[in-house]
Protein backbone atom coordinates (compact mmCIF):
# COMPACT_ATOMS: atom_id res chain seq x y z
CA UNK A 1 0.00 0.00 0.00
CA UNK A 2 1.22 3.47 -0.64
CA UNK A 3 0.89 6.55 1.54
CA UNK A 4 -1.41 8.13 -1.04
CA UNK A 5 -4.16 5.70 -0.09
CA UNK A 6 -4.16 6.83 3.52
CA UNK A 7 -7.01 9.22 3.80
CA UNK A 8 -7.55 9.56 7.48
CA UNK A 9 -5.49 9.52 10.66
CA UNK A 10 -6.98 8.21 13.87
CA UNK A 11 -5.21 10.39 16.41
CA UNK A 12 -5.33 9.44 20.08
CA UNK A 13 -3.67 11.33 22.89
CA UNK A 14 -2.74 8.92 25.69
CA UNK A 15 -0.35 11.16 27.58
CA UNK A 16 -0.56 10.89 31.34
CA UNK A 17 -2.75 7.80 31.28
CA UNK A 18 -2.37 4.76 33.46
CA UNK A 19 -0.25 1.85 32.29
CA UNK A 20 -1.17 -0.19 30.14
CA UNK A 21 -4.07 1.93 28.85
CA UNK A 22 -2.03 2.85 25.80
CA UNK A 23 -1.59 -0.74 24.63
CA UNK A 24 -5.18 -1.69 25.48
CA UNK A 25 -6.60 1.26 23.57
CA UNK A 26 -4.25 0.64 20.65
CA UNK A 27 -5.30 -3.02 20.39
CA UNK A 28 -8.95 -2.08 20.73
CA UNK A 29 -8.65 0.53 17.98
CA UNK A 30 -6.70 -1.81 15.70
CA UNK A 31 -9.46 -4.37 16.03
CA UNK A 32 -12.30 -1.90 15.51
CA UNK A 33 -10.67 -0.31 12.46
CA UNK A 34 -9.09 -3.44 11.07
CA UNK A 35 -10.68 -3.24 7.63
CA UNK A 36 -9.81 0.41 6.95
CA UNK A 37 -6.33 -0.01 8.39
CA UNK A 38 -5.51 -3.13 6.38
CA UNK A 39 -6.75 -1.43 3.20
CA UNK A 40 -4.53 1.53 3.95
CA UNK A 41 -7.49 3.89 4.21
CA UNK A 42 -6.61 4.86 7.77
CA UNK A 43 -3.63 4.93 10.03
CA UNK A 44 -3.53 5.06 13.80
CA UNK A 45 -1.28 7.61 15.50
CA UNK A 46 -1.00 7.55 19.28
CA UNK A 47 0.96 10.04 21.31
CA UNK A 48 2.15 8.79 24.66
CA UNK A 49 4.63 9.47 27.45
CA UNK A 50 4.69 5.78 28.36
CA UNK A 51 8.11 4.42 27.45
CA UNK A 52 6.96 0.81 27.64
CA UNK A 53 4.28 1.44 25.02
CA UNK A 54 6.93 2.30 22.44
CA UNK A 55 7.97 -1.33 22.57
CA UNK A 56 4.74 -3.18 23.27
CA UNK A 57 2.57 -1.44 20.65
CA UNK A 58 5.07 -1.85 17.78
CA UNK A 59 5.62 -5.51 18.69
CA UNK A 60 1.89 -6.22 18.79
CA UNK A 61 1.14 -4.25 15.63
CA UNK A 62 3.97 -5.82 13.63
CA UNK A 63 2.75 -9.26 14.67
CA UNK A 64 -0.59 -8.24 13.15
CA UNK A 65 1.12 -7.36 9.88
CA UNK A 66 1.19 -3.58 10.21
CA UNK A 67 4.05 -1.16 9.70
CA UNK A 68 5.01 0.99 12.65
CA UNK A 69 6.96 4.19 13.20
CA UNK A 70 8.03 5.59 16.57
CA UNK A 71 9.02 9.25 16.67
CA UNK A 72 10.20 11.31 19.62
CA UNK A 73 8.39 14.65 19.74
CA UNK A 74 9.32 17.04 22.56
CA UNK A 75 8.74 15.13 25.81
CA UNK A 76 6.60 12.35 24.36
CA UNK A 77 6.52 9.71 21.62
CA UNK A 78 4.29 9.34 18.60
CA UNK A 79 3.55 5.79 17.51
CA UNK A 80 1.94 5.40 14.08
CA UNK A 81 0.49 2.10 12.89
CA UNK A 82 -0.86 1.27 9.46
CA UNK A 83 -0.03 -0.03 6.03
CA UNK A 84 2.67 2.33 4.83
CA UNK A 85 6.37 2.48 4.18
CA UNK A 86 7.84 2.84 7.69
CA UNK A 87 10.61 5.24 6.76
CA UNK A 88 8.26 7.80 5.23
CA UNK B 1 28.39 -1.68 59.50
CA UNK B 2 26.44 1.49 59.09
CA UNK B 3 23.97 1.09 61.86
CA UNK B 4 26.28 2.96 64.20
CA UNK B 5 25.86 6.14 62.16
CA UNK B 6 22.43 7.61 61.48
CA UNK B 7 23.89 9.98 58.90
CA UNK B 8 25.34 7.08 56.93
CA UNK B 9 22.02 5.22 57.06
CA UNK B 10 20.37 8.27 55.46
CA UNK B 11 23.20 8.59 52.93
CA UNK B 12 23.19 4.94 51.86
CA UNK B 13 19.38 4.83 51.65
CA UNK B 14 19.29 8.04 49.63
CA UNK B 15 21.99 6.89 47.24
CA UNK B 16 20.38 3.49 46.69
CA UNK B 17 17.07 5.26 46.11
CA UNK B 18 18.55 7.67 43.57
CA UNK B 19 20.20 4.87 41.60
CA UNK B 20 17.13 2.63 41.81
CA UNK B 21 14.79 5.43 40.68
CA UNK B 22 17.07 6.27 37.76
CA UNK B 23 17.38 2.65 36.63
CA UNK B 24 13.72 1.79 37.09
CA UNK B 25 12.69 4.77 34.99
CA UNK B 26 15.15 3.87 32.23
CA UNK B 27 14.07 0.21 32.14
CA UNK B 28 10.43 0.87 33.05
CA UNK B 29 10.95 -1.74 35.77
CA UNK B 30 7.33 -2.10 36.80
CA UNK B 31 6.58 -5.10 39.04
CA UNK B 32 2.84 -4.53 38.69
CA UNK B 33 3.26 -4.65 34.93
CA UNK B 34 5.27 -7.86 35.11
CA UNK B 35 2.38 -9.77 36.71
CA UNK B 36 -0.40 -7.84 34.97
CA UNK B 37 0.94 -8.36 31.42
CA UNK B 38 1.24 -12.08 32.06
CA UNK B 39 -2.52 -12.25 32.65
CA UNK B 40 -3.72 -9.44 30.40
CA UNK B 41 -1.57 -10.02 27.32
CA UNK B 42 -0.14 -13.48 28.04
CA UNK B 43 3.24 -11.80 27.90
CA UNK B 44 5.66 -13.00 30.58
CA UNK B 45 8.71 -11.28 29.10
CA UNK B 46 9.07 -8.76 31.93
CA UNK B 47 8.30 -11.32 34.63
CA UNK B 48 11.60 -13.00 33.73
CA UNK B 49 13.47 -10.03 35.17
CA UNK B 50 11.80 -10.44 38.55
CA UNK B 51 12.87 -14.10 38.48
CA UNK B 52 16.43 -13.03 37.67
CA UNK B 53 16.37 -10.45 40.47
CA UNK B 54 14.99 -13.00 42.93
CA UNK B 55 17.58 -15.67 42.15
CA UNK B 56 20.53 -13.25 42.05
CA UNK B 57 19.42 -11.83 45.41
CA UNK B 58 19.07 -15.36 46.76
CA UNK B 59 22.62 -16.12 45.66
CA UNK B 60 23.98 -12.88 47.18
CA UNK B 61 22.21 -13.37 50.51
CA UNK B 62 23.25 -17.01 50.85
CA UNK B 63 26.86 -16.30 49.90
CA UNK B 64 27.13 -13.49 52.44
CA UNK B 65 25.31 -15.53 55.08
CA UNK B 66 27.87 -18.31 54.64
CA UNK B 67 30.62 -15.72 55.02
CA UNK B 68 29.05 -14.69 58.33
CA UNK B 69 28.25 -11.18 57.13
CA UNK B 70 24.51 -11.43 57.80
CA UNK B 71 24.32 -11.80 61.58
CA UNK B 72 20.64 -10.86 61.59
CA UNK B 73 19.25 -13.94 59.82
CA UNK B 74 16.34 -14.12 59.20
CA UNK B 75 16.19 -10.35 59.21
CA UNK B 76 14.20 -8.25 61.73
CA UNK B 77 10.46 -7.55 61.31
CA UNK B 78 9.92 -10.92 59.66
CA UNK B 79 7.18 -12.76 61.49
CA UNK B 80 5.44 -16.10 61.37
CA UNK B 81 3.39 -16.99 58.31
CA UNK B 82 -0.36 -16.71 58.66
CA UNK B 83 -3.53 -16.28 56.62
CA UNK B 84 -2.90 -12.53 56.88
CA UNK B 85 -0.04 -12.84 54.38
CA UNK B 86 -2.22 -14.51 51.75
CA UNK B 87 -5.13 -12.11 52.15
CA UNK B 88 -2.80 -9.11 52.28
CA UNK B 89 -0.99 -10.30 49.16
CA UNK B 90 -4.28 -10.79 47.32
CA UNK B 91 -5.48 -7.26 48.06
CA UNK B 92 -2.02 -5.91 47.29
CA UNK B 93 -2.15 -7.57 43.86
CA UNK B 94 -5.46 -5.91 43.03
CA UNK B 95 -4.20 -2.57 44.33
CA UNK B 96 -0.95 -2.47 42.43
CA UNK B 97 -2.60 -3.19 39.09
CA UNK B 98 -5.32 -0.59 39.70
CA UNK B 99 -2.76 1.99 40.84
CA UNK B 100 -0.67 1.39 37.71
CA UNK B 101 2.35 0.51 39.81
CA UNK B 102 3.48 -1.06 43.05
CA UNK B 103 4.85 0.91 46.01
CA UNK B 104 8.04 1.77 44.13
CA UNK B 105 6.51 1.84 40.64
CA UNK B 106 4.22 4.55 41.95
CA UNK B 107 7.27 6.49 43.14
CA UNK B 108 9.34 6.38 39.97
CA UNK B 109 6.32 7.13 37.79
CA UNK B 110 5.38 10.04 40.03
CA UNK B 111 8.97 11.23 39.78
CA UNK B 112 8.65 11.32 36.00
CA UNK B 113 5.52 13.48 36.27
CA UNK B 114 2.60 11.02 36.39
CA UNK B 115 -0.43 12.63 38.01
CA UNK B 116 -2.19 9.28 38.44
CA UNK B 117 0.81 7.94 40.36
CA UNK B 118 0.81 11.07 42.54
CA UNK B 119 -2.85 10.37 43.32
CA UNK B 120 -1.97 6.72 44.06
CA UNK B 121 0.77 7.97 46.40
CA UNK B 122 -1.83 9.97 48.34
CA UNK B 123 -3.98 6.82 48.36
CA UNK B 124 -1.07 4.83 49.81
CA UNK B 125 -0.80 7.21 52.73
CA UNK B 126 -4.57 7.26 53.23
CA UNK B 127 -4.65 3.45 53.09
CA UNK B 128 -1.94 3.24 55.73
CA UNK B 129 -4.04 5.48 57.99
CA UNK B 130 -7.15 3.37 57.37
CA UNK B 131 -5.31 0.18 58.29
CA UNK B 132 -4.32 1.71 61.63
CA UNK B 133 -8.02 1.88 62.54
CA UNK B 134 -8.50 -1.88 62.46
CA UNK B 135 -4.98 -3.02 63.31
CA UNK B 136 -5.85 -4.57 66.72
CA UNK B 137 -8.50 -6.78 65.17
CA UNK B 138 -6.29 -7.73 62.22
CA UNK B 139 -3.28 -8.45 64.45
CA UNK B 140 -5.46 -10.84 66.48
CA UNK B 141 -6.60 -12.53 63.28
CA UNK B 142 -3.02 -12.89 62.07
CA UNK B 143 -1.94 -14.35 65.40
CA UNK B 144 -4.83 -16.80 65.44
CA UNK B 145 -4.07 -18.10 61.94
CA UNK B 146 -0.34 -18.71 62.23
CA UNK B 147 0.53 -21.86 60.29
CA UNK B 148 4.00 -22.69 61.61
CA UNK B 149 4.70 -21.17 65.03
CA UNK B 150 8.31 -22.40 65.14
CA UNK B 151 9.66 -21.50 61.69
CA UNK B 152 9.97 -18.29 59.71
CA UNK B 153 11.67 -19.70 56.63
CA UNK B 154 11.38 -22.85 54.55
CA UNK B 155 14.85 -24.12 55.62
CA UNK B 156 13.83 -23.62 59.27
CA UNK B 157 10.59 -25.49 58.65
CA UNK B 158 12.44 -28.43 57.09
CA UNK B 159 15.22 -28.18 59.65
CA UNK B 160 17.94 -28.07 57.01
CA UNK B 161 20.88 -25.85 56.22
CA UNK B 162 19.63 -23.06 53.88
CA UNK B 163 22.37 -23.92 51.39
CA UNK B 164 20.73 -27.31 50.77
CA UNK B 165 17.72 -25.53 49.32
CA UNK B 166 19.37 -22.48 47.81
CA UNK B 167 22.21 -24.10 45.89
CA UNK B 168 20.04 -26.48 43.79
CA UNK B 169 17.52 -23.67 43.20
CA UNK B 170 20.23 -21.27 42.08
CA UNK B 171 21.88 -23.92 39.87
CA UNK B 172 18.67 -24.89 38.08
CA UNK B 173 17.75 -21.23 37.68
CA UNK B 174 21.16 -20.41 36.24
CA UNK B 175 20.61 -23.09 33.56
CA UNK B 176 17.22 -21.58 32.74
CA UNK B 177 18.74 -18.07 32.49
CA UNK B 178 21.44 -19.35 30.15
CA UNK B 179 18.73 -20.91 28.00
CA UNK B 180 16.80 -17.62 27.95
CA UNK B 181 19.97 -15.79 27.01
CA UNK B 182 20.71 -18.21 24.14
CA UNK B 183 17.16 -17.90 22.88
CA UNK B 184 17.40 -14.10 23.07
CA UNK B 185 14.56 -13.94 25.57
CA UNK B 186 15.98 -11.45 28.04
CA UNK B 187 17.07 -8.67 25.71
CA UNK B 188 14.91 -6.58 23.45
CA UNK B 189 15.29 -3.68 21.11
CA UNK B 190 13.72 -0.43 22.21
CA UNK B 191 13.25 2.80 20.35
CA UNK B 192 13.12 5.03 23.44
CA UNK B 193 16.05 7.21 24.39
CA UNK B 194 18.38 5.99 27.12
CA UNK B 195 16.84 2.54 27.44
CA UNK B 196 18.60 0.24 29.92
CA UNK B 197 17.96 -3.47 29.48
CA UNK B 198 15.80 -4.56 32.45
CA UNK B 199 18.03 -7.52 33.34
CA UNK B 200 20.75 -5.02 34.26
CA UNK B 201 18.33 -3.20 36.55
CA UNK B 202 17.30 -6.55 38.06
CA UNK B 203 20.91 -7.35 38.95
CA UNK B 204 21.46 -3.81 40.28
CA UNK B 205 18.38 -4.08 42.52
CA UNK B 206 19.64 -7.42 43.86
CA UNK B 207 22.92 -5.70 44.67
CA UNK B 208 21.12 -2.83 46.41
CA UNK B 209 19.19 -5.33 48.55
CA UNK B 210 22.46 -6.98 49.53
CA UNK B 211 24.09 -3.64 50.40
CA UNK B 212 21.09 -2.75 52.53
CA UNK B 213 21.06 -6.12 54.29
CA UNK B 214 24.79 -6.16 55.00
CA UNK B 215 25.15 -2.55 56.05
CA UNK B 216 21.82 -1.77 57.70
CA UNK B 217 20.71 -5.20 58.85
CA UNK B 218 17.68 -5.76 56.66
CA UNK B 219 16.77 -5.71 52.95
CA UNK B 220 14.96 -2.84 51.29
CA UNK B 221 11.60 -1.81 52.69
CA UNK B 222 9.47 1.19 52.11
CA UNK B 223 5.90 1.06 53.32
CA UNK B 224 6.29 1.68 57.05
CA UNK B 225 7.48 5.14 56.02
CA UNK B 226 4.09 5.62 54.29
CA UNK B 227 2.40 4.76 57.57
CA UNK B 228 4.69 7.19 59.38
CA UNK B 229 3.72 9.98 56.99
CA UNK B 230 0.06 9.12 57.66
CA UNK B 231 0.78 9.24 61.40
CA UNK B 232 2.48 12.64 61.08
CA UNK B 233 -0.49 14.09 59.23
CA UNK B 234 -3.02 12.54 61.60
CA UNK B 235 -1.16 13.75 64.69
CA UNK B 236 -1.28 17.30 63.34
CA UNK B 237 -4.86 17.33 62.04
CA UNK B 238 -6.72 15.16 64.56
CA UNK B 239 -4.44 14.82 67.61
CA UNK B 240 -7.22 13.57 69.94
CA UNK B 241 -8.11 10.70 67.65
CA UNK B 242 -4.47 10.03 66.87
CA UNK B 243 -3.67 9.43 70.53
CA UNK B 244 -6.25 6.61 70.62
CA UNK B 245 -4.79 4.68 67.65
CA UNK B 246 -2.64 1.92 69.13
CA UNK B 247 -0.97 1.01 65.83
CA UNK B 248 0.92 4.30 65.87
CA UNK B 249 2.20 3.66 69.41
CA UNK B 250 3.83 0.30 68.65
CA UNK B 251 7.56 -0.32 68.23
CA UNK B 252 7.88 -3.52 66.16
CA UNK B 253 11.56 -2.92 65.47
CA UNK B 254 13.56 -3.10 68.67
CA UNK B 255 16.85 -4.93 68.34
CA UNK B 256 20.52 -4.40 68.92
CA UNK B 257 22.65 -4.97 65.85
CA UNK B 258 25.07 -7.77 66.81
CA UNK B 259 27.97 -6.33 64.81
CA UNK B 260 27.85 -2.70 65.88
CA UNK B 261 25.87 -2.78 69.10
CA UNK B 262 23.69 -0.04 67.67
CA UNK B 263 20.05 0.00 68.74
CA UNK B 264 17.61 -0.30 65.82
CA UNK B 265 14.28 0.93 67.07
CA UNK B 266 11.18 2.12 65.29
CA UNK B 267 7.51 1.84 64.47
CA UNK B 268 4.71 3.35 62.44
CA UNK B 269 4.39 6.37 64.72
CA UNK B 270 5.32 9.90 63.65
CA UNK B 271 8.66 9.95 65.45
CA UNK B 272 11.93 10.15 63.52
CA UNK B 273 13.44 6.75 64.34
CA UNK B 274 15.53 4.00 62.73
CA UNK B 275 12.75 2.95 60.38
CA UNK B 276 12.34 6.52 59.14
CA UNK B 277 16.10 6.79 58.65
CA UNK B 278 16.13 3.51 56.68
CA UNK B 279 13.02 3.96 54.55
CA UNK B 280 12.36 7.65 53.94
CA UNK B 281 15.64 8.40 52.09
CA UNK B 282 14.82 5.46 49.82
CA UNK B 283 11.42 6.94 48.96
CA UNK B 284 12.85 10.41 48.33
CA UNK B 285 15.77 8.95 46.37
CA UNK B 286 13.57 6.90 44.03
CA UNK B 287 11.37 9.90 43.21
CA UNK B 288 14.34 12.20 42.65
CA UNK B 289 16.34 9.60 40.71
CA UNK B 290 13.44 9.11 38.32
CA UNK B 291 12.91 12.87 37.97
CA UNK B 292 16.60 13.28 37.17
CA UNK B 293 16.45 10.50 34.55
CA UNK B 294 13.31 11.93 32.91
CA UNK B 295 14.78 15.43 32.83
CA UNK B 296 18.04 14.25 31.31
CA UNK B 297 16.02 12.62 28.52
CA UNK B 298 13.77 15.66 28.11
CA UNK B 299 10.81 13.44 29.01
CA UNK B 300 9.68 14.98 32.28
CA UNK B 301 6.13 16.23 31.80
CA UNK B 302 3.02 16.61 33.91
CA UNK B 303 -0.26 15.92 32.13
CA UNK B 304 -3.25 16.99 34.19
CA UNK B 305 -5.83 16.12 31.57
CA UNK B 306 -6.40 12.47 32.37
CA UNK B 307 -9.68 10.52 32.47
CA UNK B 308 -11.44 10.87 35.80
CA UNK B 309 -12.07 7.13 35.92
CA UNK B 310 -8.34 6.52 35.89
CA UNK B 311 -7.74 9.05 38.65
CA UNK B 312 -10.33 7.33 40.81
CA UNK B 313 -8.87 3.94 39.95
CA UNK B 314 -5.39 5.19 40.89
CA UNK B 315 -6.67 6.52 44.20
CA UNK B 316 -8.54 3.31 45.04
CA UNK B 317 -5.53 1.25 43.98
CA UNK B 318 -3.27 3.34 46.20
CA UNK B 319 -5.60 2.95 49.17
CA UNK B 320 -5.69 -0.83 48.66
CA UNK B 321 -1.90 -0.87 48.46
CA UNK B 322 -1.59 1.14 51.67
CA UNK B 323 -4.01 -1.06 53.59
CA UNK B 324 -2.68 -4.36 52.31
CA UNK B 325 0.98 -3.46 52.77
CA UNK B 326 0.27 -3.32 56.50
CA UNK B 327 -2.04 -6.34 56.47
CA UNK B 328 0.57 -8.55 54.79
CA UNK B 329 2.63 -7.08 56.55
CA UNK B 330 5.11 -5.75 54.00
CA UNK B 331 4.99 -4.79 50.35
CA UNK B 332 6.28 -6.46 47.19
CA UNK B 333 9.72 -4.91 47.71
CA UNK B 334 9.96 -6.38 51.19
CA UNK B 335 8.54 -9.81 50.33
CA UNK B 336 9.57 -10.45 46.72
CA UNK B 337 12.96 -8.73 46.79
CA UNK B 338 13.91 -9.49 50.41
CA UNK B 339 11.85 -12.28 51.97
CA UNK B 340 11.49 -14.63 49.03
CA UNK B 341 15.28 -14.82 48.45
CA UNK B 342 15.64 -16.39 51.92
CA UNK B 343 12.46 -18.42 51.34
CA UNK B 344 10.59 -16.66 54.13
CA UNK B 345 7.25 -18.38 54.69
CA UNK B 346 5.45 -15.03 55.03
CA UNK B 347 6.79 -13.98 51.64
CA UNK B 348 5.85 -17.27 49.96
CA UNK B 349 2.28 -16.88 51.20
CA UNK B 350 2.27 -13.22 50.13
CA UNK B 351 3.18 -14.39 46.61
CA UNK B 352 0.43 -17.03 46.66
CA UNK B 353 -2.06 -14.27 47.38
CA UNK B 354 -0.49 -11.74 45.05
CA UNK B 355 -0.82 -13.83 41.89
CA UNK B 356 -4.63 -14.22 41.93
CA UNK B 357 -4.87 -10.64 43.16
CA UNK B 358 -3.11 -9.31 40.08
CA UNK B 359 -5.38 -11.45 37.92
CA UNK B 360 -8.46 -9.84 39.48
CA UNK B 361 -6.83 -6.40 39.23
CA UNK B 362 -6.11 -6.97 35.54
CA UNK B 363 -9.74 -7.82 34.85
CA UNK B 364 -10.91 -4.67 36.66
CA UNK B 365 -8.36 -2.48 34.90
CA UNK B 366 -9.13 -3.79 31.40
CA UNK B 367 -12.85 -3.33 32.02
CA UNK B 368 -12.43 0.28 33.16
CA UNK B 369 -9.95 1.28 30.44
CA UNK B 370 -11.94 -0.17 27.58
CA UNK B 371 -15.15 1.31 28.90
CA UNK B 372 -13.82 4.84 28.91
CA UNK B 373 -15.03 6.92 26.00
CA UNK B 374 -12.38 7.41 23.36
CA UNK B 375 -12.45 10.55 21.33
CA UNK B 376 -10.22 11.28 18.33
CA UNK B 377 -7.45 13.70 19.28
CA UNK B 378 -7.92 13.20 22.97
CA UNK B 379 -9.92 11.27 25.49
CA UNK B 380 -11.47 12.36 28.74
Amino acid sequence: MSDQKIQETIAIDMRGQICPACLLVAMDTLNKHREALTKGLEKLCIITDNREATTTIPTTARNMGYSVTVTKIDSFYQICVGRFTPDK
Amino acid sequence: MLTASTFLIYAVGGLIGLLAGFLMHRSDYCVAGMFRDTFLFRDSFRLRFLCIQLIVTMFFFEFFRMLGLLPLYPFPLLGFASAANIIGGFIFGIGMVMAGGCVVGTLYKMGAGSVISAVAFIGLIAGSALYAEFHPWWASFAKATIFFPSAKTLPELFGVNPALLFLPTASISALIFIKWHKENKIVRQSEVKGYIQPWKTAVALALFALVSYVLIGMPLGITIAYAKIAAMIESLLIPEHFSTVTFFQLTPLNITHPSTGALLQGGAGPQIDSLWAIQFPLIAGIVLGSTFSAMLLGEFSITYKVPRRQLIMGLVGGILLGISARMSPGCNVWHLMGGLPILALQSLLFLFGLIPGTWVGSKILAHIILKQSMQPTGNN
